[in-house]
């Protein structure tokens, strides 16, 4: 079992991760990925010139590692790579990948679902989007809170 | 009573007030965390709202702690708005 978690300020490729991830991997028979990317365009249709993603110290690749450890607990995957951007990131640049591998499909689904919706909401980030006009603060949606809270009122 | 002048961190959209860094006195006793806001808050009025907006949580020597814990001068503190998530 291995669980990869990495904060970086630097631009990834997903594909390449992707493709290392599953090189690493034994008999299992799923592999499953999500690449989230930042948008061009704000809820309100405005154009963003870029998100901005501020940590703190340690305590966000904590809340990562935190999130990823839970994962593998609660569902049989047998890897976990995540990785999450911080500072500016452009429009169409990957902010977040994440990849699961299991001997069966339902659990890396699950899994890679679980870790998205935990670092969407839990991970120790404060988000802002830089527009024409300044920048403005983003906080989860209730669709991202709804979407955690599924878990907790879920069994594994 | 003695003081220490200590430094807080103001993370997120706390630091759009006053900027990232505030220096407070702090008794050497410590403070429990609500009353380190509130008096936080006192000193620089411009932080009030945002220190109201949400649950402000804080953290020291990188551990986020329960409000009964006590910021003693030295402890390296930060104070969270409400993470925003990635």
């Amino acid at each position: 079992m291995s669980s990869h978690v990495e904060l970086t300020e630097a631009g990834f490729d997903p594909a390449a991760r992707l493709a290392t991830f599953s090189a690493s991997l034994g008999d299992e028979g799923a592999v499953v990925s999500f690449t989230g990317r930042a948008r061009g365009k704000a809820k309100d249709g405005n154009a963003v010139g870029a998100l901005v993603l501020e940590t703190y110290r340690g305590v966000t690749l904590a809340s990562m590692q935190a999130i990823a450890g839970d994962a593998h607990e609660r569902f049989v995957i047998t890897h976990s790579h995540v990785v999450h951007r911080a500072g500016r990131i452009l429009p169409g640049e990957a902010i977040v990948f994440v990849a699961t591998a299991s001997p069966h499909r339902r659990a890396a689904f699950e899994a890679a679902d679980y870790l998205m919706d935990r670092l969407k909401t839990e991970a120790v980030f404060w988000k802002r989007e830089e527009h024409p006009d300044g920048a403005s603060w983003i906080e989860p949606t209730a669709q991202d809170q709804a979407d955690t809270v599924r878990w907790l009122q879920s069994e594994g | 009573m003695a003081v220490v002048t200590s430094r807080i961190e103001l993370c997120g959209r706390l630091a759009d007030a006053c900027g990232p860094f505030v220096d407070l006195a702090l008794p050497v006793e410590g403070l429990p965390v609500p009353e380190l806001i509130s008096v936080l808050g006192e000193h620089f009025p411009a932080l009030q709202d945002g220190l109201s907006k949400g649950r402000i949580r804080a953290c020291i020597n990188e551990t986020i702690v329960p409000d009964e814990a006590i910021v003693l001068p030295g402890d390296i503190v930060a104070l969270f708005p409400p993470v925003s998530g990635g």
